[in-house]
């Protein structure tokens, strides 16, 4: 998966989560929780779905990785590059 | 490899919930029931002709859609429902009344204060102090026990005005007698007086149809009529459920709904059950009413929480129930809904289970007739007399209640002391629902999808 799509899932798979999330004038490089309002319970879903769709296991302690949506991009380019 | 990923006993709504978490996820996930129909206290029946809702009079903790915070849209999005699509109808409003004072609430919190303001001046300041530490009060965090009474009484200095706060939260949620933990009151205060009743569009079935239509589209999977009679374990874990047909089914995951009492029971867990068994039941009577009576039409009030002196006991009453307080609930009367051409009124009461379960099969008739009649007798004063006007009525007393949840002693808010880990000593075996801690239809429901998000997936 390129950069680009790796990006697309995530908005996807956030816009399932939440049917009111708004992208309009998302910052890559900020928290998406504090843009969008998100959970801890929320950022759950995101593992889950991850784990669903490609069978990553992303432990607990790497959940921070997952902060920003540039640092999620970083962090799945490697482990989605043959999805 | 076990037959299932997850089994989970109960299809209420807290099993139900769970499943749906669970199955969003690709867990092989299987629901069993002992009952031919879901929703174990919260389900439906069809007498003459009627179709009548059992345990629901109103779901608590309203929520608009855009208040993501809000426990009902957390819910929503955790089992992947719509909130926007998803029609509530709020109450009209409310009254807590008791011979000295009245007071009227609705969805809109200002109600409540207003009304305070009006007649309880001398304690209005006192109660917006209580309101703000009420907000504050981090509920979920895992504290020891403290008095909800006491705490009320600290900040209000108001006898009268303590026991009217107190009558909707614990008849609405409190498994203990006499006086309820600061945590579990907060939470209802917050679900009652801050957020407020509301119904989902239609009726409990199609809220149960929403629901299990969730599930089975994530591929979760029901049984009915699979009354559970032991679930087999060794020593860390268990293994499988045996059923009154004695067939079995093999899990690696297995979440209980049937509260503390019964899951001990059917794993022969060694402990001391009295301690979980809740004192608290419950006697309701609903009665259909003809179209020209005048006793629901008054104020269209939605539900009242009545006590006929100004203090109420909240316990287990020494005789067969209780009149002197209860709640009146008019399920017709909501925002949004037709007025209808034939009324009903619910009327609950407090009930002692010990005194229906010893009867003979005609004495419990006869008596549950004279209780029914009483309970009317004791709305009428509130509401106006309508023992005239009745055309179909029907009682549910505790025995109703253990056998629909098998919830020991029709303590429908389960157990007083709750286990809010769920974990048991098995280590794959978790309590959900009202034993585990979250009360109400939305906190129940709360409670099963935490259990899945804790321990299985």
């Amino acid at each position: 998966m390129t950069r680009d799509e790796i990006k697309d899932v995530i908005l996807e798979i956030i816009e399932e989560i939440d049917e009111e999330a708004d992208f309009d004038n998302l910052d890559a490089d900020a928290p998406l929780r504090d843009q969008l309002d998100l959970d801890s319970m929320d950022f759950l879903d995101i593992v889950m779905e991850l784990r669903k769709r490609y069978q990553l296991q992303i432990p607990e302690d790497e959940y921070p990785e997952l902060a920003t949506l540039t640092s999620c991009v970083n962090y799945l380019e490697p482990k989605l590059k043959d999805a | 490899m076990a037959d299932y990923q997850l089994l989970i006993i109960g299809c209420g709504l807290s099993g139900i919930a769970a499943g749906i978490r669970a199955a969003r996820f690709g867990v092989k996930t299987l629901i069993v029931e002992q009952h031919a129909l879901p929703g174990g206290l919260n389900s439906y029946y069809y007498r003459q002709g009627r179709f009548f809702e059992t345990g629901l009079h109103a779901m608590t903790n309203f929520a608009s859609p855009g208040d993501k915070r809000a426990p009902l849209n957390l819910l929503f999005r955790q089992l992947k429902l719509s909130r926007k699509t998803f029609k509530a109808n709020q109450q009209n409003h409310s009254l807590v009344q008791f011979p000295s004072a009245l007071l009227r609430f609705s969805n809109d919190p200002a109600l409540l204060e207003e009304e305070i303001a009006q007649t309880f001046p001398e304690a209005i300041d006192r109660f917006r102090v209580l309101k703000k530490n009420i907000c504050e009060y981090d509920s979920f965090s895992v504290k020891p026990w403290k008095s909800a009474k006491a705490f009320l009484k600290q900040h209000l200095e108001n006898e009268l005005l303590e026991h009217m706060l107190l009558l909707p939260t614990m008849i609405y949620g409190n498994a203990e007698e006499d006086d309820m933990d600061l945590g579990q009151f907060t939470i209802m205060f917050r679900a009652i007086f801050q957020e407020g009743f509301f119904r989902p569009e239609g009726t409990i079935k199609d809220f149960l149809q929403l629901l299990l239509q969730q599930f089975e589209q994530f591929g979760g999977e029901i049984w009915y009529k699979k009354p559970v009679e032991g679930i087999e374990h060794d020593h860390n874990r268990v293994h499988r459920l045996r059923f009154a047909d004695g067939s079995t089914v093999s899990a690696d995951h297995i979440v209980s709904t049937v509260g503390l009492p019964e899951t001990i029971r059917l794993t022969g867990w060694q402990t001391d059950m009295q301690q979980y068994v809740g004192q608290m039941s419950f006697m309701e009577t609903l009665s259909v009413l003809r179209s020209d009576t005048t006793v629901s039409s008054r104020e269209r009030e939605t539900i009242i929480f009545y006590s006929h002196s100004d203090s109420f006991h909240y316990r287990r009453p020494t005789a067969l129930f209780e009149p002197q307080w209860g709640v009146i609930c008019f399920p017709d009367n909501f925002q949004g809904l037709p007025v209808k051409t034939e009324p009903q009124v619910r009327v609950t009461n407090a009930a002692n289970y010990q005194h229906w379960c010893v009867m003979s099969e005609s004495e419990y008739e006869e008596q549950k007739k004279r209780c029914a009649q009483e309970a009317v007798v004791s709305a009428g004063k509130i509401i106006g007399p309508y023992e005239q006007d009745i055309i179909f009525q029907d009682s549910f007393t505790p025995l109703t209640i253990e056998r629909f949840t098998r919830k020991k002693g029709g303590a429908i808010y389960g157990s007083p002391v709750k286990l809010a880990t769920g974990a048991t000593p098995w280590e794959n075996l978790y309590i959900a629902g009202t034993d585990q801690g979250y009360l109400g239809i939305v906190g129940s429901m709360l409670s099963g999808v935490s259990m899945v998000n804790a321990h299985v997936l």
